[in-house]
């Protein structure tokens, strides 16, 4: 489900069913990287996209968590954890967080979520079949990673 | 178009209150839905959609075939690609199924759980569908997989929007 109204209510109403949220970290640069980490949220956006049409019925997607980027993660740690804290409050059994900013590895431990790193790919230069193969190919590996998470917690 | 149209003079006043009607947007949200609701719906339902399917090369071995095209909301027209599995059934006709969970909309897919061969299989909650798209009872599904319209035309299948199973 996803953070419109209409699947809100949906998820109002079957709560029970979804366990899972999944929230992406967005860095945010100027200057020269700037045109990099719009790749990585155009990237992003279209994976999550894809993986809630595929558990549309498990998981909530919730709005990008978006922080400017300037080397040191480490300060946006205590606002992750709070999101987390209010989530389990909420008893979501699983939190997925899904980057292409490789600087979140270090702070992994810390996170009661699972973190998962894709490499940004570059898809403002390929066609619409490329990308579409390419992005498809990601989402298949998304969605073993996730299934294997719920199966292991059974 | 609709029955409901808000008349011209009344949307205009709408979208010309401004900040001010943040204050009266309790009141006003309801209306506004009826004004751009026409928009969102005119998608364009009843059109075949060409896919890359050879109707020829079709067996009873149910296939993944994902199509796209173009839908439209108040904004933008964006691609949407919708993916269903297709086969040919014992009397040789071909049945094209959504991949939606009646459950709660994940995507099914075909032979993907061991335990379980020669079904559609839900990894959200386990919901199990036959072959032909019918719901197993005690599993999550309250209903049978949604049906495409299909057509075949110069040997390619052509799917239009997916519908819930009548009869059966
Ligand atoms: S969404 Fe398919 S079983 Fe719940």
């Amino acid at each position: 489900m996803k953070w419109t109204p209409q699947d809100i209510e949906m998820y109002a109403k079957s709560k029970e069913y979804v366990d899972t949220v999944v929230i992406s970290l967005f860095p945010v640069s100027f200057g020269q990287e700037m045109k990099q980490s719009a790749s990585m949220s155009e990237f992003l956006t279209l994976l999550t996209n894809q993986l809630e049409r595929l558990f549309t019925g498990r998981i909530l997607t919730l709005p990008p968590f978006t922080y400017l980027k300037n080397g040191n993660n480490e300060q946006w740690l205590p606002l992750l954890k709070q999101w987390e804290k209010k989530l389990q409050e909420e008893e979501v059994k699983h939190i997925v967080y899904l980057t292409s900013d490789s600087d979140w590895k270090m702070n992994e431990a810390e996170l009661e979520g699972t973190l998962i790193w894709m490499p940004s790919l570059p898809l403002e230069t390929m066609d619409d079949s490329q990308k579409f193969t390419l992005v498809q190919s990601q989402v298949k590996q998304l969605q073993q990673l996730v299934t294997q998470k719920w199966q292991e917690n059974e | 178009m609709s029955k409901h149209r808000v008349s011209r003079r009344q949307f205009l006043s709408y979208t010309l209150t401004g900040v001010g009607g943040f204050m009266a947007a309790g009141m006003l949200m309801p209306m506004v839905r009826f004004a751009v609701d026409p928009v969102l719906k005119a998608d364009k339902g009843g059109n075949f959609i060409p896919t890359k399917q050879k109707v020829a090369d079709l067996t009873s071995d149910p296939v993944r075939v994902d199509f796209t095209f173009k839908q439209k909301d108040a904004w933008y027209e964006s691609d949407v690609t919708n993916t269903a599995w297709v086969y040919k059934n014992d009397k040789g006709e071909i049945v094209a199924l959504s991949p939606t969970c009646k459950h709660l909309g994940c995507t099914v897919g075909w032979n993907t759980d061991k335990r379980y061969p020669n079904q559609f299989f839900c990894p959200c909650h386990y919901g199990r569908y036959e072959k032909d798209g019918t719901n197993i009872p005690g599993t999550p599904p309250q209903a049978p997989l949604d049906v495409y319209p299909f057509k075949e035309k110069d040997g390619y299948l052509y799917l239009s929007q997916a519908k819930p199973r009548t009869g059966a």
